[in-house]
């Protein structure tokens, strides 16, 4: 895959520029997030509770990647914000975004039965080839260190973990070194989706990070075929 | 490029659109959940829509070192997996005739022997399609995972389901729309050129199962393969859209002489009752050479000569149609 060089040297620049943040002992470009300690179980602030009102929201600009190949289809920049609340309940941190999404990219993915398909008259049928799903994600290092990794999925000595939410497949643990690295691990995470009124609202249930910690935030659009690289990115904010 | 490159020439003046190389692969390779709709392999009539739309025309491939945009066929592009709702009718008593639903739109060869005009004489002619596991293959280079790879030892290109994210460009970048999306296991699925089979000395199910006995497979830089003998020795098989860029290393014999009414004697590059211009469409320019070479081999058969092209192509026995022989691809670990 050729990479549009300019655009390269854009995303570059932007990670660059975090990480010469970190390096000098400042903030990188982005918001210290205050988390509210709230006394609730985690479960509970996942499904949209009231409880999240007590933790002040932070509104945080999204960048649209560029193109990144040359046969990209162009893309405009419709979601330009993201709502982020971070709370700490029941020895986890709680991140809950929101955003303004008009087009519900959302499926409920047919169940696949248990039995191997050879023994089954009827097989489960792919439904749409062509659709993609509205999701979200927050990456954060995977071990303590004084820089902030590449915004693009950190790099080999500093890699990062990535929490990702898939309005139709769930939530997934995956981790990174460096882009084009993101891997499944295959562990599981609680989170939960609701979308009312043109806006999407997910919960995601991480460790309890520490103060300091650089959180950056994805969200991938399903109506602009949105996935991969192609999606809306936060520079690198820091839990506090 | 791989040290050496499994090949496959398909005859299509023998194909007889029986599907039984469809039926072959559905069993082996896509009887699984979120396959229902994809056909590895798949026979269509030409000239037609194909499998999916449009495929020829929509894009993909390489121009000038520079991969080509192109949209996702959609399902009713390829056609839905349709179901026939036997219990309701068969066995709860709803009489009417038994039904498919969704109610299907196109499928993979839906205009079966609609073909086209010329003048007033009909025309058409089936083309069997599978990956091409191209030299140079597009979807490889889309593909930002580097999940696909064309194997060292024998060429053939396979997706790899652990590296796999379901992205999807690979299926735009392939000009001939032979990647398919399962939505079950969010992975994309393509021909592999029944690898495990060649690895035991068998040949391709496609190639075993066919009827019309059209399908030649071996390494094309084997100079004893039937593979070799056709597109490198005779050169009587062409890639589909070489300008495609792709280098692809599935090659077909060219239809050349389908006379119209009266016309029995006189070649298609006289009066053909198949456009030429069609057939230059599909395979380039060099097919004019192909035809002229094809019935000149003919002509010396039908008089009485012994052609070498022909007795090939006839495949009279498996050692004819097949070399597959393992211990020439593998590699040492």
């Amino acid at each position: 895959m050729r990479i549009n060089r300019p655009v390269f040297l854009l995303a570059t620049a932007l990670a660059v520029t975090a990480i010469a943040g970190a390096q000098a002992g400042k903030t990188p470009a982005g918001q210290t997030l205050n988390a509210t300690s709230l006394s609730a179980p985690a479960e509970a602030l996942l499904d949209g509770s009231a409880l999240w009102d007590q933790a002040p929201a932070h509104r945080i600009s999204l960048n649209r990647t560029p193109p990144l190949y040359d046969t990209d289809e162009p893309a405009s920049l419709e979601i330009p914000v993201l709502d982020v609340r971070v709370a700490h309940a029941g020895g986890k941190l709680l991140v809950q975004m929101s955003w303004a999404d008009p087009t519900q990219d959302a499926a409920a993915l047919p169940e696949v039965p248990n039995t191997p398909p050879e023994t089954r008259f009827r097989k489960v049928p792919t439904e749409a080839d062509d659709r993609f799903f509205d999701a979200a994600a927050v990456m954060f290092p995977a071990k303590p260190s004084a820089m902030a990794p590449s915004l693009q999925m950190g790099d080999t000595d500093d890699p990062v973990q990535i929490y990702y939410w898939n309005a139709a497949r769930g939530p997934m643990l995956m981790e990174a070194a460096g882009r084009g690295t993101t891997r499944r691990t295959g562990a599981l995470f609680a989170a939960h989706g609701s979308y009312e009124k043109g806006r999407w609202t997910v919960a995601l249930e991480l460790p309890d990070l520490p103060a300091g910690t650089p959180l950056a935030f994805a969200v991938w659009n399903g109506s602009q075929k949105d996935r991969d690289g192609r999606k809306y990115f936060s520079v690198w904010q820091v839990l506090k | 490029m791989s040290k050496h490159q499994y090949a496959m020439v398909m005859d299509l003046n023998k194909c007889l659109g029986c599907q039984t190389c469809t039926i072959a692969c559905k069993k082996l390779w896509t009887d699984r959940d979120g396959t229902g709709y994809m056909y590895w392999n798949n026979v269509e009539t030409r000239p037609g829509m194909g499998y999916p739309r449009q495929w020829d025309s929509i894009g993909g491939g390489w121009k000038d070192g520079q991969l080509q945009p192109s949209p996702l066929p959609t399902m009713d592009d390829y056609g839905h997996a349709w179901e026939f709702d036997y219990e309701q009718r068969l066995y709860e008593g709803k009489k009417k005739p038994v039904m498919a639903s969704p109610a299907p739109k196109s499928g993979v060869n839906w205009d079966e022997d609609v073909g086209g005009m010329n003048g007033e004489e009909n025309y058409f002619f089936y083309l069997p399609r599978i990956c091409n596991h191209c030299t140079y293959p597009a979807c490889l280079e889309a593909c930002p995972r580097k999940a696909i790879y064309k194997r060292e030892e024998d060429g053939i290109v396979v997706i790899d389901q652990d590296r796999c994210q379901g992205y999807r460009y690979c299926i735009k970048a392939c000009p001939y729309k032979k990647i398919y999306y399962n939505e079950v296991t969010g992975k994309s699925e393509k021909c592999i050129f029944c690898y495990p089979r060649l690895e035991k000395g068998e040949v391709n199910a496609c190639a075993a199962q066919c009827p019309g006995r059209l399908r030649f497979v071996g390494l094309l830089d084997d100079p004893e393969s039937p593979v070799h003998k056709l597109v490198l020795g005779h050169r009587a098989a062409l890639p589909l859209f070489p300008e495609k860029g792709t280098q692809p290393n599935v090659f077909y014999v060219p239809p050349f002489n389908p006379p119209k009414g009266g016309n029995y004697d006189k070649s298609i590059l006289e009066d053909s009752r198949l456009p030429l211009d069609y057939l230059i469409y599909l395979f380039g320019p060099e097919v004019r050479d192909v035809i002229t070479r094809l019935e000149a081999e003919l002509k010396m058969a039908q008089a009485g000569g012994r052609s070498e092209l022909l007795q090939l192509l006839i495949g009279r026995d498996a050692a004819t149609r097949y070399r597959i022989k393992p211990e020439l691809v593998q590699i040492k670990v």
